[in-house]
């Protein structure tokens, strides 16, 4: 147990720093997770209407266009 | 079994039919690129060069061999990218205009589905709950995993363009997304790469985003 104050502070600022880096962390995590999204069963509508869009022909793999 | 599934769903690149889904939107200049110096380009497309030579600062390096394995070549194209674009005036839309070269590059096989921007205004209403404000969107379905395990499991990605505020937050992303494309063409666990390399999760994920100082350009 710290008996010092200057031992309280030093233990005081060392919790912010460590919180600090942690929130710093999960910010940028978050961050990244809504930039790269992975594509599992919650965007399986999405996904579905996507490929039935090609099947149905409404989309066209782009090369095609290029090479008209 | 989940619509989307099934390798009945592989459409095939074929490149004898001329046929333009994305004449109407912006981006439809965009792959004739190298036409850009014939005297008729159009008015939208000074900024169509690819900007070789900016920095080559990378978002998230993928690691060539984790997850590697022999995927036979034969086994057609790994990958259906789609392109989701309304056509706001935003940085990334730009972005995605002028490096739409580096994505059709890259592709090697894989087929690029655009939508117009009509058909981007209408998707995106329809799934508005996930992707309002993020266009932008380049989504990638990993057919090998639509085969095998269908939509209801991990099944691709998407990266959200529309999220970056900045021309270079949106170019880093996307050189990072094509170089990631490039890497892991081969892989056979995606979904184990995906976490690790785009997502940073887990202890190692927190290292390297300590490390890095990308994910905060990139992410803002």
């Amino acid at each position: 147990m710290p008996e010092r104050f200057s031992d309280f502070v030093a233990l005081f600022m060392g919790a912010l720093a460590v919180g600090y880096i942690a929130w710093e962390i999960e910010r940028r995590r978050r961050s990244l997770h809504d930039l790269w999204d992975v594509l599992d069963g919650e965007d399986m509508a999405m996904t579905t209407d996507l490929v039935e869009m090609v099947h149905r022909g409404e989309l066209e793999p782009y090369a095609r266009a290029t090479l008209a | 079994m989940a619509r989307g599934s099934g390798s009945s769903r592989r459409p095939r690149t074929e490149t004898d039919t001329p046929r333009g889904t994305a004449r109407s939107r912006p981006t439809a200049a965009a792959p004739r690129r190298r036409d850009v110096r014939h005297p008729g380009a159009s008015a939208s497309s000074p900024g169509l060069e690819e900007p070789a030579g900016r920095e080559e600062a990378s978002v998230i390096e993928p690691s060539a061999g984790a997850g590697q394995s022999a995927r036979p070549d034969s086994a057609g194209p790994r990958f259906q990218i789609f392109i989701i674009d309304t056509g706001w005036d935003s940085p990334a839309h730009h972005v995605l205009q002028r490096n739409f070269g580096l994505l059709r590059d890259l592709q090697k096989g894989e087929p690029i589905y655009v939508l117009s921007r009509d058909k981007s205004i209408e998707f995106i209403h329809r799934h508005r709950a996930l992707l309002v404000g993020k266009d932008p969107i380049i989504a990638v379905h990993d057919l090998d995993a639509l085969g095998s395990t269908g939509a209801a499991r991990c099944h691709g990605f998407r990266l959200h363009l529309g999220l970056l505020r900045t021309e270079e937050q949106a170019l880093l992303a996307l050189k990072a997304f094509s170089r990631f494309l490039s890497a892991n063409r081969q892989t056979r666990d995606l979904e184990a790469v995906i976490r690790a390399q785009l997502r940073r999760e887990g202890f190692l994920g927190a290292i390297e985003i300590i490390m890095h100082h990308e994910p905060r350009a990139i992410a803002g």
